[in-house]
């Protein structure tokens, strides 16, 4: 069937964050009173409604992912991944006290790197889990590559990219880019992936100078108004370059990184074909600075709201005595810890809501589909989650 | 038997869409369709899985990918068949939101009860040459930096044997290093620095001081400490992130307020049997505590009121422990006294260091 065509997208959502929010609430609820631990089953129960209203042409997705998975993934990082750490931080305690300092900073170099390596193949992994797990029309995505190779990948270019002031990193990031989505596959056709990088240098230059020439127009504002008007020249000059400065660090800059993002998105998805079909991804600098404003506003709306509940329920008066404060009750800390990890926990799902609907609400396909030759995936099928994403704290794609 | 029509189907082979019918048969069902691997298939292979607009959406056990949606509704004669959707997970769909959440959330108190408690229980328990093995390994020598000018080691050691004879004996050093501090490192190794022997006025505060240490060696605080933290970070391991990381550090950074002060009750039994005065150490800890109060928080952050916050409770339990009537003599002599006081001045080979990097 062809699709994406001038009236009707191919992509669309249709969720509702009023039915969103029993999920949420129910999620946060059991994942207090487990400790943490029912997170793995909420992040699904979430997903399972994210994708169940991602429409594609005429069916919805399917998350087909398991809250287990998840957990086994998690337990699996844990075992391989932290308990050596924990061990070693002995070892390096000890090779610090017996004054091996040189020892202690080797080891650390080398888990440095290994950590490189890490958070590239879990990069590598998360994806494969996700395509994997995702249905449509009964068929879905996956790789046949487990990703070592693509943690060394990660590894060096992520370093080399680092080079030259950083001014590879648009080359790093591409390359990267393509090459993991070259080895995903959805049914039994492969991912292509051909992004250039020169288009994107003007705007990374653009972030990259923000901040210098920010600078050197406030050099030039201080000695203008030293040399024009003496001392109160000077200082008002002085006042002048600092909001300048301040300015472009804190508004200036983020705004810039957000343009080079927008572009890279463009670029990246706009280059990705699967079979006879090819995609785009239409989100502008100001949609990415309007969903970022609205994440920031939701997270301050409800720190707000938590910090006012806190201070008239009277915990935000800590305790004068010194001794005390050092060893604050339990109670107290994990009245703060309620307080705190409430409102991040609830924020958190309707963030992801926000920037999925996002995703696709930009994201556009084109082309033909034969349903008859979309034949089932061949590849492995995961048997464990995104444990090492979800240690490392980083996102999808 | 039953038909059921305005089935849709996918088979998971290819990504078409078949139009089929549902005919129940023996404890199963059958398809009929156009090119549609009919089966017949058992009711209780079928999994709910989320609705589709069109209706209620089943997969099949093993198979992936195969789907049959009832996109003309379910009759109420095969309802019964069909398995209920899931919501939560297995355990709470089974038990229900309330029940499953109570039964969560006793386990869940249980074990941060055996978190925080056991490591009270289990220590006692655990052979201080276990423990003495693991610390020596990881002191050593302290890089070279222990003090050991003349006579002032054996000064040190004649003056831990008067306030504690236990065995196995610990091992008291002088570290090169500015900072008034004191510490009990695993297995019996206790390091005094050498800005506290600078601080000191007398032989009797070092003294307090040292038995307040030997109090947290002796009462196995150190190895409750590290199984402490062990603890805390699988509990608080769930949260994931670094919030868990934070916390954990806040509370295992320290020992509690009831090791402190079983600390201090060590040290003030073992002055009163040496006939050792207890004034001079409440003393340090009013000087200390001023200190504070002029230096503010911040300057006083690596110090020992950091990692003995000072009250006055505490001091007052030292001065109150004096007894009229008790001859009491100083700890070690003014000879010895001397050459501890020197043991890093006197000693040229030891690198001096105003900071240790942890
Ligand atoms: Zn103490």
């Amino acid at each position: 069937m062809g699709i994406g065509t001038q009236d009707e997208t191919a992509f669309s959502f249709d969720g509702d964050w009023r039915e969103l929010a029993p999920i949420l609430f129910t999620n946060l609820m059991l994942s207090i009173v487990t400790l943490g631990f029912y997170r793995f089953w909420g992040i699904t129960r979430e997903r399972r409604y994210l994708w169940s209203k991602t429409r594609f042409i005429d069916d919805r997705l399917e998350w087909t992912g398991t809250g287990k998975e998840l957990f086994l993934g998690f337990l699996l990082v844990i075992a391989i991944l932290f308990v050596p750490l924990f061990l070693l931080q002995f070892v390096a305690q000890a090779l610090i006290l017996r004054g091996h300092t040189a020892f202690a900073g080797v080891l650390f170099l080398s888990l440095y790197l290994v950590f490189f390596y890490v958070a590239g193949l879990a990069i590598f992994r998360g994806l494969r889990y996700r395509l994997s797990r995702t249905h449509w029309h009964g068929i879905r995505g996956g790789s046949d590559d487990p990703g070592f190779g693509y943690g060394w990948s990660y590894t060096w270019k992520t370093i080399v990219g680092s080079f030259v002031l950083g001014l590879l990193i648009p080359w790093s990031m591409t390359s990267l880019w393509s090459e993991r989505w070259n080895r995903m596959s959805f049914g039994p056709h492969n991912f292509e992936s051909g992004p250039e990088w020169g288009g994107l240098m003007r705007r990374f230059l653009l972030c990259y100078l923000a901040p210098v020439v920010a600078l050197i127009v406030a050099i030039a504002i201080v000695v203008a108004g030293a040399a024009s008007g003496g001392s109160s020249g000077g200082m008002a000059g002085g006042a002048l370059a600092v909001v300048l400065v301040l300015g472009s660090i804190y508004i200036v800059l983020p705004i810039m990184a957000l343009a080079y993002y927008a572009a890279f998105f463009r670029e990246m998805i706009g280059t990705l074909r699967l079979s006879t079909l090819n995609f785009h991804f239409s989100a502008r600098t100001k949609d990415w600075l309007v969903l970022m404003l609205g994440n920031i506003g939701l997270y301050v709306l409800v720190f707000a709201l938590a910090l006012a509940v806190a201070s008239m329920l009277g915990v935000a008066t800590l305790p004068k005595d010194p001794q005390a404060l050092a060893h604050p009750p339990i109670a107290t800390l994990a009245i703060i810890g309620l307080i705190v990890a409430i409102p991040l926990g609830l924020v958190g799902g309707f963030v992801r809501y926000r920037n999925w609907h996002f995703f696709i609400r930009h994201l556009e396909a084109g082309g033909e589909i034969d349903l008859a030759s979309l034949t089932q995936s061949s590849t492995p099928e995961p048997r464990q989650g995104e444990g090492l994403l979800d240690a490392l704290d980083m996102g999808g794609f | 038997m039953i038909d059921v029509s305005g089935l849709w189907h996918y088979d998971g082979r290819t990504a078409i869409r078949h139009k089929v019918d549902l005919r129940t048969g023996d404890d199963g069902f059958s398809l009929i369709g156009d090119n549609v691997d009919m089966g017949p298939y058992r009711w209780s292979d079928l999994v709910r899985r989320d609705n589709s607009p069109d209706g209620p959406v089943y997969g099949l056990k093993d198979k992936a990918g195969w789907r049959i949606c009832f996109a003309g509704g379910v009759p109420d004669a095969i309802r019964d068949q069909l398995p209920g959707p899931a919501r939560y997970g297995r355990w709470v769909d089974q038990l229900g939101f309330w029940r499953a959440s109570v039964m969560f959330l006793a386990v869940s108190a249980v074990f941060a009860l055996a978190v925080f408690k056991a490591p009270d229980w289990l220590a006692p328990n655990i052979p201080f040459a276990w423990e003495k093995q693991m610390g020596d390994a990881m002191v050593g020598d302290f890089g070279g930096r222990f003090c050991n000018g003349p006579g002032g080691q054996a000064a040190l050691d004649a003056l831990v044997r008067k306030i504690d004879q236990g065995k196995p004996a610990v091992r008291v050093h002088v570290a090169n290093i500015g900072m008034v501090n004191a510490v009990a490192l695993p297995g019996g190794n206790i390091v005094l620095f050498r800005g506290l022997l600078q601080e000191a006025k007398s032989p009797d505060e070092i003294a307090g001081v040292l038995g307040h240490e030997i109090g947290h060696v002796r009462k196995r605080h150190v190895v409750q400490a590290l199984m402490r933290q062990a603890g805390l970070s699988v509990l608080l391991g769930g949260f994931g992130g670094n919030g868990g990381g934070y916390l954990n550090a806040m509370l295992a950074a320290s020992y509690s307020r009831e090791a402190e002060s079983a600390a201090d009750d060590y040290a003030i039994r073992q002055l009163k049997s040496a006939r050792i005065s207890p004034d001079d150490t409440a003393a340090f800890f009013a000087r200390m505590s001023a200190q504070e109060a002029k230096l503010g928080e911040a300057a006083a952050a690596l110090g020992y009121v950091s990692s003995h916050p000072l009250s006055q409770s505490r001091e007052r339990a030292f001065r109150q422990s004096k007894q009229a009537g008790t001859a009491y003599a100083p700890v070690i002599d003014a000879d010895q006294w001397a050459a501890l006081s020197d043991i890093c001045h006197n000693d040229p080979k030891v690198p001096a260091e105003d900071s240790l990097f942890f």
